[in-house]
């Protein structure tokens, strides 16, 4: 999708979606199937599998404490899902660009700003935990829990350092509050489509199935 | 019957990310090596893939007689495991206090490696890494954050090494080990340039001063600090 403002929209609309009800996250899959490149981007961001055994562990807990921890598993990964298509799609500057356009060269520029800061501090950490991951294997150690002590350490305090450095690098060049930019977006036909179908899922799922269906009878 | 060569060799192997592509081919034998390239040309993909950490697209790595691998990765900080600077040290099986003396950081032996200065951490973790010996040591912007004085240290520490393939992957221009053979990458291929001094007139990253020597008629014998003074004592006569 070559919109963000559609993107995120739609992610945020989908994503709501899922949440709210078990149909509403199964019209969302199939959104997601046919309007995402799926597997591809599964494989391309490791941290998927992590999530979802995450969100695995907590569903049995809660099904096994008497709460809907299947619904609730079906639901949080189909968000996942969402997420990770959206984390892939964005470009950098994309944010910045949603910012002023919805709020302006002041508090829109601000506001994307910081979010492309933490996309790139987001970016930053995954590539990070990779080349950390492989310093632990030239170590001949294996990753397991006792590594995330250390690995959280330097995670953290490379985030530090970057946000200082921004900070100082903002400072040194006068930065005071908000900017100029004149944001250009590029919308294809299948962006409109994949958002009004996003939209049309949303008013899916808050239609009380089961009470329409009463009164059909 | 001669003793078994060991080598690594790269069958046309290639990176492919985007709109970035990096291929290379070569045969690395026994001694140093300097790959040279400009920032991102893709120096630390090759050091990654010749440790066989980063998979490749196509093409593939030979290795002979190479049974112990080594790479340092350019920011030291990645490979702390220990939560304390001697715990760090013993991570890397290497003793402890011997180190902590040799780089005079005993004094910090409990602190944390975190609080140390990128420097003191470089140099925490070349002295863990070339205490030991491998037959493949693959080190990535080694002389980064480093003063002058630790570099010339560090050259004369790689200098002393008498078997083994050491790959120096740098974009250091001034202060460098003698070294058997000069690769460069440009235009997303490694390329060749040879033995030096031969290699000199086609290394398109020839350091300044080796440049400016050579424009004078004193060509260095190599890229050493040592090989360079020869050559400006040459000219002065």
């Amino acid at each position: 999708m070559q919109d963000p403002r559609i993107r995120i929209v739609a992610a945020a609309v989908l994503s709501l979606t899922a949440f709210m009800s078990l149909h509403g996250a199964a019209a969302v899959f199939l959104w997601w199937m046919v309007f995402t490149p799926r597997l591809q981007l599964a494989k391309r961001i490791r941290l998927v599998l992590s999530l979802i055994f995450m969100i695995a562990f907590f569903s049995l807990v809660l099904q096994l404490s008497g709460g809907e921890g299947l619904s609730y598993f079906t639901r949080m990964t189909v968000i996942v899902l969402i997420g990770i298509w959206i984390f892939s799609e964005q470009k950098s500057g994309e944010f910045l660009a949603m910012g002023v356009w919805l709020f302006g060269d002041r508090a829109g520029f601000e506001l994307g700003m910081v979010a492309e800061m933490g996309m790139q501090s987001l970016v930053s950490f995954t590539a990070d935990l990779d080349r950390i991951r492989m310093a632990e294997k030239i170590k001949g150690m294996q990753w397991e829990v006792r590594s995330i002590v250390p690995a959280g350490m330097v995670l953290v305090h490379g985030a530090l350092v970057r946000a200082e450095d921004t900070a100082e690098l903002l400072a040194v060049r006068g930065y005071q509050y908000g900017g100029t930019m004149c944001p250009t977006f590029f919308t294809r036909p299948l962006d409109l489509v994949a958002g009004m179908v996003a939209l049309g899922i949303l008013i899916f799922a808050l239609i009380p199935v089961s009470e329409f269906f009463i009164l059909y009878r | 019957m001669g003793v078994p060569m060991i080598k690594i060799i790269l069958n046309q192997i290639h990176a492919i990310r985007d709109q970035w592509s990096l291929s290379a081919s070569g045969t690395f034998n026994e001694g140093v090596h300097l790959v040279s390239g400009d920032v991102g040309s893709g120096k630390s993909t090759l050091a990654l893939m010749m440790a066989e950490l980063l998979p490749w697209s196509g093409g593939d790595i030979e290795k002979e007689e190479i049974t112990t691998i080594m790479l340092s990765l350019q920011f030291p900080e990645l490979h702390l495991t220990g939560l304390s600077v001697a715990e760090e040290c013993a991570s890397w099986g290497v003793a402890t206090d011997k180190i902590l003396e040799a780089i005079g950081l005993t004094e910090k032996k409990e602190a944390s490696p975190l609080s140390l200065s990128r420097g003191e951490l470089k140099r925490l973790h070349l002295a863990c890494v070339l205490a030991k010996d491998y037959d493949l040591l693959l080190l990535d912007e080694p002389f980064s954050s480093l003063d002058c004085e630790e570099k010339v240290k560090l050259c004369a520490r790689i200098g002393q090494k008498s078997k083994g393939i050491c790959v120096i992957f740098t974009h250091e221009q001034n202060i460098l080990p003698r070294v058997s053979r000069i690769w460069e990458i440009v235009d997303g291929t490694l390329v060749d340039c040879g033995v030096p001094p031969e290699a000199f007139s086609h290394w398109s990253h020839v350091p300044p001063l080796i440049e400016r020597l050579m424009a004078l008629g004193s060509k260095p014998e190599n890229i050493s600090l040592d090989d360079l003074r020869e050559a400006v004592c040459r000219i002065q006569g």
